[in-house]
């Protein structure tokens, strides 16, 4: 198929970027490891003072920062790269070559340029995940882990759909070259159950900025928290985002005239 | 001397100034970090009636007045700094009279820090309102921590930019300073009031520079040291203060030296 030939091009030649700067790597992952070490000593002094967080354990806490990794991993691999592509084709006039390329924009805007070694994060991420799963008490059903996955997935759908939204914005207003500093500002929040925070930080990191919708919503499917009318009701708007976004990047990308016409 | 600073601070205001509108995006990042904490503390605490004797309102109140704290003391040279020893438009600002670091990038930092607490300020009192924390400053509390804000604020700035430095060496410095950053978190009492870290740590964490900069003015703006531990504090933030800018000036001095090497 003609997109997964070019995604194939794309990620060989993201690898060979990446492995021009072999000791960047190895110190990126250092830094990564070090910053696992830092969260579970985070979570030791938390869990130290305390037994539970808003009814979480200490495991489930450990698997919630394996969702949160996910999500982080996402940002750093993924959206930020491009983002700042995308900003800087938007500033220099160079994005409009890529309009002109046979290939869908939004695809090609997504996946142009992909931080491979991260694959470590997924990787970190599912070790958290599989751990902390595995030592918590909470007694888990089929149908609970199958909205677990399906959540999961319909989380990082809303995210990348919220992210296209905010850098098609760019088309109409073009200074806006921020445009993704909320969302990575904001991906912090992952790393804990959004039921500690007060009402209006959830109502936000629910449903204004959803990272939430990635990390403590599957997780409480798993815990058996959900009704199925929740359930069905995220997918419902997993599917609308991903609808809503392209349309907006359609619309947008027409509007666009470029930096040098 | 006076009307370099000056000029300096006219030209950083008025660049500043020009991107008014991405500071409440920066800020973004600030308040974070405290209010995940501060969200996590006050809900252990009001599960169990306190954590170690903190209740809810203590762990709102020392976050609601560590915020102002962080933007005021911490430092953002590696940003606007590091990048110029590793394209090399250091050189332009060597050939001036001028320190590079303790002139234009010291200025730098303080007009950022000017501008961000005039957003911060409405955005606290909206915080305020939602958390309600009975804040314990009195006028006397918050005239004593002044000093004390001022040197913690040099000591962080003397410490980022000593290690931004490493770039001399080795190009880009986002690893040590990652590491800088992370123990900063764990040791300044950004993540938890440092009475709440295990014991060695917390020993440890008080004898280190970071807690200078943040735990010491917020507990002293709040009336919670005693004199003898106000007149300890002061004193390390003196030592520290002058260790740290020793430290750094020989640094710089070795650096320049191996800049030019690679340079020339």
């Amino acid at each position: 198929m003609h997109i997964l030939r070019v995604l194939r091009a794309f990620i060989r030649v993201n690898l060979q970027q990446d492995l021009a700067y072999r000791s960047d790597i190895a110190m990126q992952i250092v830094l990564s490891l070090f910053w696992t070490l830092w969260e579970i000593a985070s979570l030791g002094i938390i869990f130290s003072n305390t037994p539970s967080i808003a009814g979480w354990s200490i495991w489930e806490l450990i698997a919630l920062s394996g969702m949160w990794r996910l999500v982080n991993g996402f940002m750093i691999s993924i959206v930020w790269p491009n983002t700042e592509l995308f900003n800087r084709g938007v500033r220099e006039g160079t994005l409009d070559y890529m309009f002109l390329m046979p290939l869908n924009s939004q695809f090609h805007v997504s996946v142009r340029r992909i931080t491979i070694w991260r694959i470590w994060d997924v990787l970190m991420a599912a070790i958290f995940i599989a751990v902390g799963l595995s030592n918590s008490a909470q007694i888990t059903t089929l149908p609970n882990i199958i909205s677990f996955v399906v959540l999961t997935l319909t989380g990082l759908v809303i995210i990348y759909s919220l992210w296209i939204v905010l850098i098609a914005l760019t088309f109409w207003f073009t200074k806006f070259d921020n445009n993704v500093t909320l969302l990575s500002a904001l991906t912090n929040t992952g790393r804990f159950p959004a039921t500690v925070y007060p009402a209006w930080l959830r109502l936000i990191v629910t449903f204004v900025i959803p990272i939430a919708v990635a990390t403590t919503v599957p997780l409480q499917a798993l815990r058996g928290e959900l009704e199925v009318w929740q359930i069905l009701g995220f997918v419902l708007i997993g599917v609308l985002a991903v609808f809503v976004s392209s349309r907006i990047w359609k619309v947008g990308s027409r509007k666009y005239s470029g930096a040098s016409a | 001397m006076l009307t370099i600073y000056k000029r300096f601070w006219q030209v950083n205001w008025a660049e500043q100034w020009q991107y008014r509108a991405n500071l409440f995006m920066y800020l973004a990042y600030w308040l974070v970090a405290p209010i995940v904490y501060l969200s996590v503390w006050t809900a252990v605490a009001r599960a169990q009636g306190n954590v170690n004797g903190m209740t809810a309102n203590d762990f709102a109140a020392y976050y609601l007045t560590l915020l102002p704290v962080d933007i005021l003391t911490s430092s953002i040279t590696y940003h606007i700094f590091g990048y110029k020893i590793q394209d090399g438009t250091l050189s332009n600002e060597l050939i001036r009279p001028t320190h590079p670091i303790l002139t234009n990038t010291l200025v730098s930092n303080i007009s950022f820090k000017a501008l961000i607490m005039l957003v911060l300020i409405p955005i606290w009192i909206v915080l305020y309102a939602l958390f309600q924390p009975t804040l314990t400053i009195t006028l006397g509390s918050f005239l004593m921590a002044i000093p004390a804000l001022i040197m913690g604020f040099l000591i962080s700035f003397l410490m980022e930019s000593t290690i931004t430095l490493i770039a001399f060496w080795t190009t880009r410095a986002y690893g040590p300073m990652e590491l800088f950053w992370a123990a900063g978190q764990m040791l300044s009492g950004q993540f938890v009031p440092l009475t709440l870290l295990p014991g060695v740590a917390q020993t440890i964490a008080k004898v280190l520079p970071f807690q200078l900069w943040m735990y010491f003015p917020v507990q002293l703006m709040s009336n919670k040291l005693t004199p003898q531990e106000i007149a300890l504090n002061y004193g390390l933030q003196v030592v520290w203060l002058i260790a740290l800018f020793v430290l750094f000036r020989i640094v710089w001095r070795a650096g320049i030296r191996k800049f030019s090497a690679v340079g020339g």
